[in-house]
């Protein structure tokens, strides 16, 4: 499961992120790291971006960037 | 580690040490966007720079000089960036420069890393990363009272302690911890820096096959959060801050989309609305002006260089002023108190689909109003490559000065007939058409240059949204006059050379002979017209009406000034260019009015009025309008019968001032933000043959049709 199909106002935990680009280290230097709690604050409208929060700040990321972000069960 | 693939940091070569003789410290400060560090430069160095809310607005480099305690102190205020391994030019810029090697900028003798107090953990990452560079380093804490009023509380000693370096608590409005900084900092610059070495512990512990960057990321953030174990505590929040309650709304996707449509609306409307009345003023006392220049002035050469080139030029730059401020002031306020990034955030989806960004939405819509201001307000955009589309389609979006030639030709030659509904007419209908032509053809051409040009990777959009903040009305007023000023400084003086040369093209040869043959041809011309007619039908009393009138003093000039510039470089040109126009459906007179409005389109009623000897009435209002509509309605084919202005033709002029480049203003300001010639170029010749093209295709069709 990846952080694109988080349900808005849940809070999950980061697996990993996949990639080897800079987009995939640019969400590893943001905290998106293994173990990092992230909450799903809002989406924008027709299927833009999603506002996360996490380690104390808010972020605003793509969906196909939320999909390199796999979700610990 | 990976940080230093050049091998350890070594100062400058030949150099007297810091901090002696007449040589400054060089400080440079370092930190992440939205962090207040330009805010600490400005009360560290005290020159103004422009700061705000939104990610990435430093991007040029500052440098600020202070004294503490008797020692000279050069600051050198470094791009906002997330992390030193770069990924933008933005970011390289910040790793060039610590590392000293940026030609001309010398190596910094110690770096301040400013790191938000309320976002420490994510802020420390590249704190953490600037110790391994092995400089001398003193960490700010800046909005250190934001954070104790959120009830986060910071063990700055003990967190000093095991990074080794000093970390020092500041506020900027109050001052606080501004002497212990500049304490810090000459203190650090003398003694031997000790990188802390807690990461390496952490890399051993991840999974060893991972690519080397996102290994060291990994690691970094453990290792902050074993350094923030014990130093930042946190006050359980009672109920959810205001902020965050503001945020969920305005992020929200129904509420956040109204409350985002009613702002823009709010925005756009003032721009355009607030921004007339002192557009008017300018002009009324740029006429007066004139107008006194006129009347002591002897006529002559100088009398029309100075009242029809020079005046007129700078009226043609003054008059923006209004809108450009008025614009920064907005894009300032919602910059500053972090809206800016919430809009792009809302905007993102619908850009992104034509190859642009979220944050092109401003830019773009600020173009309906004046394409000056929304080509300078793309400056929040950091990517160049989104920056640079935004830039070369913002001109495609109707513009105010676009408004008149629409209503004059709507009005005067498309048929005032319902369609479909009683109260949806024609006239009303192709007037929308004329604004999405241009919408429709900047998404196509964003979409094609996105796919060919510009491809290239996709730019991610990873984008903090920071906290809601009161903005700081001197940073705001920083940021209108800023803006004013480089416009009046830098695109002014060339929008007013441009003027000169338009007017002497216009002006000159000028051959008084050739004039009054001229003249006398018109009117004999009128009286055999006359003659002709049968006595008393309209069409005779009419033409005995413009004979009348050419007899008076006034109407004589009108046609003299019309002969001028017929005979000038400028009615020279309308004829060598006819066989250009000519399958738009215009004649020479039209491509002669269309040359004119090259270098600002609004002048076009003002030429054709000029061209179709009615001398200076003003288009604009009801009576000289009708005046120039009768006259167009009039105007026929040289040596024939046959009009004109058709409805074809009046549609091709329309689609032809949608898409060309007709605003020297715009192209001046284009090569000045993108800082090349070429764009300005590119610029002016995609809209122009994508303005010819469309006329004709429009004239073409819209004559098969009707015949």
């Amino acid at each position: 499961m990846s952080l694109e199909q988080v349900a808005i106002g849940t809070t999950a935990r980061v697996a990993d992120v996949s990639g080897a680009d800079a987009v995939s280290l640019r969400l590893l230097e943001m905290g998106l790291t293994p173990g990092v709690q992230v909450r799903v604050v809002s989406t924008a409208p027709l299927g833009g971006p999603l506002e996360l929060e996490l380690r104390g700040y808010r972020l605003s990321i793509r969906r196909h960037e939320a999909a390199r972000v796999a979700i610990a069960n | 580690m990976s940080l230093t693939p050049d091998g350890p940091v070594v100062p400058a070569g030949g150099r007297s040490p810091a901090g002696t003789g007449s040589r400054p410290l060089v400080v440079a400060l370092l930190g992440n966007p939205n962090t207040g560090k330009s805010t600490l430069f400005s009360a560290l160095a005290g020159i103004p720079t422009r700061i705000g809310n939104y990610p990435g607005v430093t991007v040029e480099e500052k440098v600020g000089r202070c004294t503490h305690r008797g020692r000279a102190i050069e600051l050198v205020d470094l791009p906002g960036t997330y992390s030193l391994v770069a990924k933008s030019p933005d970011e390289q810029v910040a790793v060039d420069v610590l590392r000293g090697r940026l030609p001309g900028v010398p190596a910094p003798d110690c770096i301040v890393v400013v790191a938000d107090a309320t976002n420490l953990e994510r802020n420390l990452y590249l704190a953490t990363q600037a110790l391994g560079l092995g400089m001398p380093t003193v960490i700010a804490l800046t909005l250190s009272d934001v954070a104790d009023a959120r009830g986060i509380t910071i063990d700055a000693t003990e967190l000093g302690r095991r990074l080794g370096c000093a970390v020092i608590r500041v506020a900027t409005p109050s001052g606080m911890g501004l002497e212990a900084l500049g304490d810090a900092v000459l203190a650090a610059a003398e003694s031997p820096p000790r990188p802390p070495r807690g990461l390496d512990g952490h890399l051993a512990a991840v999974d060893a096959g991972r690519e080397p960057a996102a290994r060291e990321a990994i690691a970094r953030y453990a290792w902050i959060d074993e350094l923030l174990a014990g130093v930042v505590s946190r006050r359980p929040p009672v109920r959810r801050s205001i902020g965050e309650r503001i945020d969920d709304l305005l992020t929200h996707r129904v509420w956040g989309t109204l409350a985002f449509a009613a702002t823009m609306l709010a925005m756009f409307s003032s721009i355009f609305w607030l921004a007339t009345p002192l557009m008017d003023g300018i002009s009324a006392a740029m006429d007066w002006l004139s107008g006194h220049v006129a009347a002591v002035l002897p006529e002559g050469a100088i009398r029309s260089l100075l009242v029809d080139g020079v005046l007129a030029g700078v009226a043609g730059v003054v008059v923006f002023v209004p809108q450009i401020a008025m614009l920064f002031l907005f894009v300032a306020v919602l910059e500053g108190c972090g809206y800016l990034s919430r809009a792009a955030f809302l905007m993102d989806r619908l850009l992104c689909g034509v190859g642009l960004g979220g944050k092109s939405f401003i830019p773009l819509l600020s173009s309906f109003a004046c394409a000056i201001p929304g080509i300078m307000a793309a400056r929040t955009i950091e990517h160049r490559r989104d920056r640079l589309l935004t830039i070369l389609v913002a001109p495609l979006m109707s513009c105010s000065a676009r408004l008149p030639v629409y209503l004059l030709l709507c009005g005067a030659f498309v048929p005032n007939v319902p369609v479909g509904f009683a109260w949806l007419r024609l006239p009303a209908v192709v007037l929308v058409g004329m604004y999405g032509v241009g919408v429709v053809t900047a998404a196509l051409v964003a979409f094609i240059l996105s796919r060919t040009v510009f491809h290239g990777p996709p730019q991610p959009f990873v984008m903090e949204l920071p906290g809601w903040r009161w903005p700081q009305w001197q940073v705001v007023l920083e940021r209108v006059r800023e803006a004013v000023w480089s416009f009046l400084q830098n695109a002014g003086t060339l929008i007013v050379a441009v003027s000169i040369v338009i007017w002497a093209l216009a002006t000159y040869p000028r051959s008084e002979a050739a004039i009054d043959a001229e003249v006398a041809a018109v009117r004999r011309q009128l009286v055999d017209r006359l003659a002709g007619l049968p006595a008393g039908g309209s069409d005779h009393a009419q033409a005995e009406e413009e004979l009348a009138s050419l007899d008076t003093d006034a109407g004589r000039e009108a046609v003299r000034r019309g002969a001028a510039q017929r005979q000038s470089l400028l009615g020279r040109m309308g004829r060598v260019v006819e066989p250009v126009v000519r399958p738009l459906g215009w004649d020479w007179r039209l491509g002669c009015a269309a040359i004119a409005s090259f270098p600002a389109r609004e002048v076009v009623l003002g030429t054709l009025a000029v061209i179709y000897n009615l001398g200076d009435v003003d288009p604009a209002d009801e009576e000289g309008g009708s005046a120039l509509v009768r006259r167009l309605r009039a105007a026929t084919w040289d040596g024939t019968n046959r009009k004109v202005f058709t409805l074809p033709t009046a549609l091709s002029i329309m689609v032809f001032f949608a898409l060309c480049a007709q605003c020297a203003s715009t192209l001046v300001v284009i090569g000045r933000e993108t800082g090349s010639w070429i764009w300005p170029v590119v610029t002016f010749s995609y809209m122009t043959s994508l303005a010819w093209l469309a006329a004709f295709a429009t004239y073409q069709i819209g004559t098969w049709l009707g015949g």
